[in-house]
């Protein structure tokens, strides 16, 4: 797959004009793109995130008796904003790790996986260079899963659930044109966590050098986070934890509203992302790769 | 892959350390407290309960007409009021002409708190109405107050709210077994409050008097009150009357049958 510089024209520009770094980001960039779009998990992930919602929806708007037992299941049978946010709590607990992750925890273990590392670092870009590409590419892979998920969530629950007026967590009614901006804007709190699972992938990716362990590290991670913040007596941790920034768009569902966990979720995902990032960038500058 | 394991139990163990230190340092340091969901329940409640007013067709309730106020508490007396668990209790009292507050003044409230600052209330029947009602439209439809789901905001005011409700003392016994010298004894458990029930309790059987035992109960325990003297043969009933000096007790004597 990396044998596609040699055809791009900037790419062999910069190999003429003379030093090995001179390949900017951008190529790197769309050279990492490239060769995500020509892998097919990549393309099941997307039509995924557009078609699991939809049957999600589906099934649960047909049972009998709503799912009570989680945030807005209550109202999720006859409201499809309550059932757009019903899919939030559930995704942001188990499907949002996992869809980041398979892009983000195999984007460097595959470059050892197929042997090519020392393929594409002889092909004129740096190694921060090429990190920094699939770091980016990574990232964004991550937050176009979640635009495409939470698009066909929303799409789906006002089309097979329907449009009415939904009860806040204060108690207070919330009209319709409000309550969609506040549940889009709920799905947007997820990016934040999002981009620091992204990040603790590529750090498990770089690190194991192995694609099954920066896929199911982070998404075991977080599963050990959602119980370790779920347990009584040990809530001090909760603010360190990668899953709290997760529930902080319960605040936008209250009367009145609070964004003090949305801050320091933020804050929290943005510590995480610079230390696992930091992190993988030592070792992958660090990494004896002559070997192959 | 030595290295590689090597390393991930260093961060395991790592990460342990830190979270042990911050758990250590910080004592617990729960943001499910007392004070934020004294003031997060009645604000939900009010809005629903308006809610529900207006499904059945009673006019003039609004949020504010009901100046709802609680009283909360985890476990009784001997749990600190702190910490995610099923076993809040919220006492909730507010002013709806239609549907008066029982003697003790207050309707008693279930609830299950989550470490994240959500929790699920279920509503007393006898104040708010079973799971379904029956709309203006004559529809059955979902009663918003017989369970529902509330978050506060994890760094809400915690500053106390001074709402405080007595216990409610009940007496659990409803039939009596006599030992072998026909002495009595009853049953009283004391509910959710802040003082607990305390005062004292007297037995009569016909003329005879029975004594009078004194009543220590802390919230949401049961004590059993025996008493001294024997029931005269000839009586067909005891009679408890109790005067309760901290706590609501029965208003009236309570009285039960002899078996036969």
């Amino acid at each position: 797959m990396s044998t596609t510089t040699l055809t791009r024209p900037d790419a062999a520009a910069a190999r003429a004009s003379g030093g090995r770094t001179s390949v900017g980001l951008g190529a790197a960039v769309r050279w990492e793109a490239r060769k995500l779009r020509a892998q097919l998990r990549t393309k099941a992930l997307l039509v995924g995130a557009l078609l699991a919602p939809v049957a999600v929806v589906v099934v649960v708007s047909a049972q009998s008796r709503p799912p009570k037992d989680t945030l807005f299941g209550r109202f999720a049978t006859d409201n499809g904003y309550a059932m757009a946010l019903l899919v939030l709590g559930f995704a942001s607990q188990w499907i949002l790790p996992l869809v980041t992750a398979v892009v983000a925890g195999d984007i460097f273990a595959s470059e050892d996986q197929h042997g090519t590392w020392k393929t594409v670092l002889t092909r004129s870009v740096s190694r921060s260079r090429l990190f920094w590409a699939k770091v980016l590419v990574a990232v964004v892979f991550g937050l176009v899963a979640l635009v495409l998920l939470a698009g066909a969530t929303i799409a789906a629950s006002l089309v097979v659930v329907g449009q009415s007026p939904l009860t806040g967590l204060s108690g207070q009614t919330i009209a319709p044109h409000a309550a969609l901006g506040l549940v889009a804007a709920s799905w947007a709190t997820a990016a934040p966590p999002l981009v620091a699972i992204s990040c603790l992938a590529i750090l498990f990716s770089v690190w194991s050098r192995n694609a099954a362990v920066g896929i199911a590290g982070p998404v075991v991670a977080a599963m050990v986070m959602q119980l370790v913040g779920s347990l009584g007596g040990i809530e001090a941790v909760r603010p360190y934890l990668l899953t709290t920034p997760f529930e902080a768009w319960h605040g936008l569902l209250a009367e009145p509203r609070f964004t003090g966990p949305l801050v320091d979720g933020v804050l929290t995902s943005a510590v995480w992302s610079v230390a696992a990032l930091a992190a993988a960038y030592v070792i992958l500058r660090r990494r004896d790769i002559t070997g192959g | 892959m030595r290295r590689f394991i090597i390393s991930l139990v260093a961060a395991v163990a790592v990460v342990l350390a830190i979270g042990g230190a911050v758990v250590a340092g910080s004592g617990g340091g729960s943001t499910v407290t007392r004070a934020r969901l004294e003031r997060s329940l009645p604000t939900e409640f009010a809005n629903l309960y308006a809610a529900q007013a207006t499904m059945l067709g009673h006019r003039g309730v609004t949020p504010a007409s009901l100046h709802p106020t609680a009283m909360c508490d985890k476990g009784g007396a001997v749990e600190p009021d702190v910490g995610p668990g099923s076993n809040w209790n919220c006492l909730v009292s507010w002013t709806d002409p239609d549907n008066p507050m029982p003697p003790e003044g207050y309707g008693k409230f279930e609830l299950d708190v989550h470490t994240n600052g959500c929790w699920t209330a279920g509503g007393p029947s006898k104040l708010v109405g079973f799971a379904t009602l029956t709309d203006t439209s004559g529809r059955e439809v979902p009663n918003p107050v017989a369970e529902f789901d509330g978050c506060f905001d994890p760094n809400g005011d915690n500053s106390p709210t001074g709402v405080e409700f007595p216990s409610l003392l009940n007496v659990t016994t409803t039939a009596l077994r006599p030992d072998a010298q026909r002495r009595v004894a009853v049953q009283a458990t004391c509910g959710t409050g802040s003082t607990g029930c305390h005062g004292s309790v007297t037995a009569t059987a016909g003329d005879t008097e029975l004594g009078t035992v004194p009543l220590e109960v802390e919230e949401e325990q049961t004590a059993t009150l025996a008493f001294p003297t024997p029931v005269p043969a000839g009586a067909s009933e005891v009679t408890f009357t109790f005067h309760v000096t901290q706590g609501v007790g029965p208003s009236k004597p309570v009285t039960l049958e002899m078996p036969a």
